[in-house]
């Protein structure tokens, strides 16, 4: 009797573990069904997002999806309420998901709840929605904690270990970059970086003129200024072109992240002789492996899983360790470019 | 004091106190900012207002014919890629010739808007709100996602932002700011010295009056959209020139910002007056502040843009209150005599 009990205990523990098993085991979705998706950047016409979508396109093409991949998005100058008009519209399309760069911060939520509710799914990838809510997952480009300490790194090297330091920001709301130097902030508290000052934050949002006049107005206000930290590619090529402008790159150097196409000069020529970034390509490829496992059904989209992603290898969904009760997907790694890989990676 | 007011033009009046706004705000601002007054600043300054003064004139030529252009910033932005990409690929075009054709895209982006306000007789801010999205998109669809670079650029434009015309002393004059001048300057004497330049004022001022006067009121609207556009090529060229690196999002927000130069800068929203020194100044004046501002340890990053707001409401306050003030004083003293 005994005996028998410790055997069903036994054959529960083994079902039970075989369970566990299962579940960490990658799951690959089947190829050729039918999937109709849609990208939608912040907005159409920028590099980034543009390689984004090659990314996606070599993924669905690679699936076999029967279904259509579009790739829509809004104008510049229309950007937040064009995203909010279009996940609208692709709801009403029944497309089966929409994967999503937010612009829009919280305010796109409520969309997306909807779109939810009517069998769309939301993936977001790039930039997520902040709160959560609404979105099945979201693909990181790189664990946020640890962009902050590359920055805090990128910044240690160029100044010599000490000194003086400025962060050009985009917008003073946008989430990613605010989370990125919440992030630098932490990593500097170290004592690797106790001669490292961090003296100002400012805001280009996203435009030359802003970016350059920001630039401009941080190495006037501190003449001992050593590094300018970019976390945008605006605001890091603006940069750069003001300090190459004004004859001050051997003095101060400008850092942060960028496109290699648009920077090889500057690392070139050592106005920025060290950036970084993470491929778009793959970030796309990726996202559209997530979203194809989510509509399929391969997955569910819960804390856990975990998926394979063709050529990438296989990725966990896992909770958000910056958003509380949110998950993400994270991909990770970047490149640091200098003088001898940027080239290479610009054309 | 009152004969001296009766006697003196409101134009007049309006320019001297923005005259006094700019010292005002010079004088404050070198006592907050170590090193204001000094050739550095003057060339941030004037090198940063350069890049909004052709725009904001042209804009500035539309609202005196009682309309507004919302699409001069997606003008600017479509100028500035395609002359870099025009020079990318003929690098050994005449600089001026670069110039021409710059302000030739944004004359015929323009010539678009004014056949479709003047003959269409669609108003104006409804046109260009349509223009705006549409000549943004068009960029975004012709640019295939692609950046035009430094690196793609001949040297002399990219060294042209650095390049002074002149020196006094320590004070560079550089050739973008002479460029944004000349066509300040020849804009402000056709306008005070051409009979043809006034008819814009006479359409703004009162379109059924100038009809009878035998002035052709759509034909003049129609030139007021193409020189609009065309001084907005010609701050897409300066665009090019200084930032280098153009994308889609090139002279985004740019019609604002005309706006608030030529609405500081005492031209009537209403159409039929104002002045191209008003402008200039008003253009000067923005930009100081914004560039003090920025400088300024006592304003946070998220105050800024609500305090130049607030600075430009209560320069078109004061413009109105004292123009009123100024018609009362004026009625007395008619009154009186």
């Amino acid at each position: 009797m005994m005996k028998m009990k410790g055997l069903a205990l036994a054959a529960g523990l083994m079902a039970g573990l075989m369970g566990t098993t299962a579940l960490a085991e990658a799951v690959t979705a089947a190829p050729g069904q039918e999937v109709n998706a849609v990208l939608l950047p912040k907005f159409l016409g920028i590099l980034p997002f543009d390689q984004a979508n090659r990314g996606a396109q070599e993924a669905a093409a690679e699936l076999g999806s029967t279904g259509k991949l579009e790739f829509i998005g809004p104008t510049p100058e229309n950007s937040a309420a064009g995203q909010i008009e279009m996940l609208t519209t692709a709801t009403t399309q029944k497309q089966h998901v929409v994967m999503l760069s937010n612009n829009a911060g919280d305010q796109i939520a409520a969309t997306a709840e909807a779109a939810q509710a009517a069998g769309t799914k939301v993936v977001t990838w790039d930039s997520p929605i902040p709160n959560g809510a609404g979105e099945s997952f979201f693909v990181a480009q790189v664990d946020f904690g640890s962009i902050g300490t590359v920055m805090a790194d990128m910044a240690y090297d160029l100044a010599g270990g000490a000194g003086e330091f400025a962060v050009l920001s985009a917008s003073p709301d946008a989430a990613n970059q605010n989370a990125w130097i919440e992030a630098m902030k932490g990593a500097l508290a170290g004592e690797k970086y106790k001669d490292l000052k961090l003296v100002d934050v400012v805001y280009g949002n996203d435009q030359s003129e802003e970016s350059y006049n920001r630039a401009l107005g941080l190495v006037d206000k501190y003449p001992d200024l050593k590094v300018i930290m970019a976390p945008t590619t605006v605001g890091i090529v603006a940069a750069a072109k003001a300090m190459q402008d004004e004859g001050l790159c051997e003095k101060v150097k400008v850092s942060g992240l960028g496109l290699p196409a648009e920077m090889v000069s500057y690392s070139l020529n050592g106005c920025a002789p060290q950036f970084a970034l993470w491929s778009f390509v793959d970030l796309g490829y990726l996202t559209y492996h997530a979203s194809y496992a989510l509509v399929t059904g391969a997955i569910k989209g819960e804390v856990g899983e975990e998926f394979t992603a063709g050529r990438m290898g296989s990725f966990k969904i896992e909770e958000d360790p910056g958003r509380p009760g949110a998950k993400r997907v994270l991909m990770g790694p970047f490149t640091i470019y200098t003088k001898d890989n940027v080239e290479a990676a610009a054309n | 004091m009152n004969g001296l007011i009766g006697r003196v033009s409101p134009q007049t009046l309006r320019l001297v106190a923005l005259f006094l706004a700019l010292l005002a705000t010079v004088l404050f601002f070198s006592t907050q900012i170590e090193g204001y007054l000094s050739a550095r600043m003057f060339n941030r300054i004037s090198t940063s207002a350069a890049v909004v003064l052709p725009i904001a004139v042209g804009q500035a030529i539309v609202i005196m014919t009682r309309n507004i252009d919302l699409s001069v910033g997606s003008i600017l932005g479509v100028v500035a890629y395609m002359t870099g990409q025009a020079l990318g690929a003929m690098p050994e075009m005449h600089p001026v010739f670069a110039v021409l054709l710059a302000m030739g895209i944004g004359a015929v982006a323009g010539a678009i808007n004014g056949v479709l306000v003047a003959w269409g007789r669609v108003p104006s801010i409804i046109v260009t709100l349509g223009t705006l999205a549409l000549y943004r998109s068009f960029l975004v669809e012709y640019s295939n996602a692609t950046t035009i670079t430094t690196a793609s650029l001949p040297q002399w434009l990219v060294e042209l932002p650095q390049a002074s015309l002149f020196s006094i002393g320590a004070l560079d004059v550089r050739v973008t700011v002479v460029l944004a001048l000349v066509a300040c300057l020849v804009v402000g004497v056709a306008l005070s010295r051409l009979r043809a330049a006034r008819k814009f004022l006479a359409v703004g001022s009162n379109p059924d009056a100038a009809k009878m006067a035998g002035i052709d009121a759509p034909r003049v609207v129609f030139v007021a959209f193409v020189l609009a556009g065309a001084l907005a090529g010609l701050s897409g060229f300066i665009f090019l020139a200084k930032f280098g690196n153009i994308t889609v999002v090139a002279g985004l927000g740019f019609e604002l910002k005309s706006i608030a130069a030529v609405v500081v800068g005492g031209v009537s929203i209403m159409g039929g007056s104002g002045t191209i020194l008003g402008v200039l100044m008003g253009t000067v004046l923005v930009d100081t502040i914004d560039n003090s501002l920025t400088r300024w340890d006592m304003v946070s990053e998220f105050w800024r843009d609500a305090l130049l707001g607030m600075l430009i409401m209560a320069a078109v306050t004061l413009d109105t209150l004292a123009a009123r003030q100024l018609a009362r004083l004026r009625r007395k003293e008619g009154g009186a005599e």
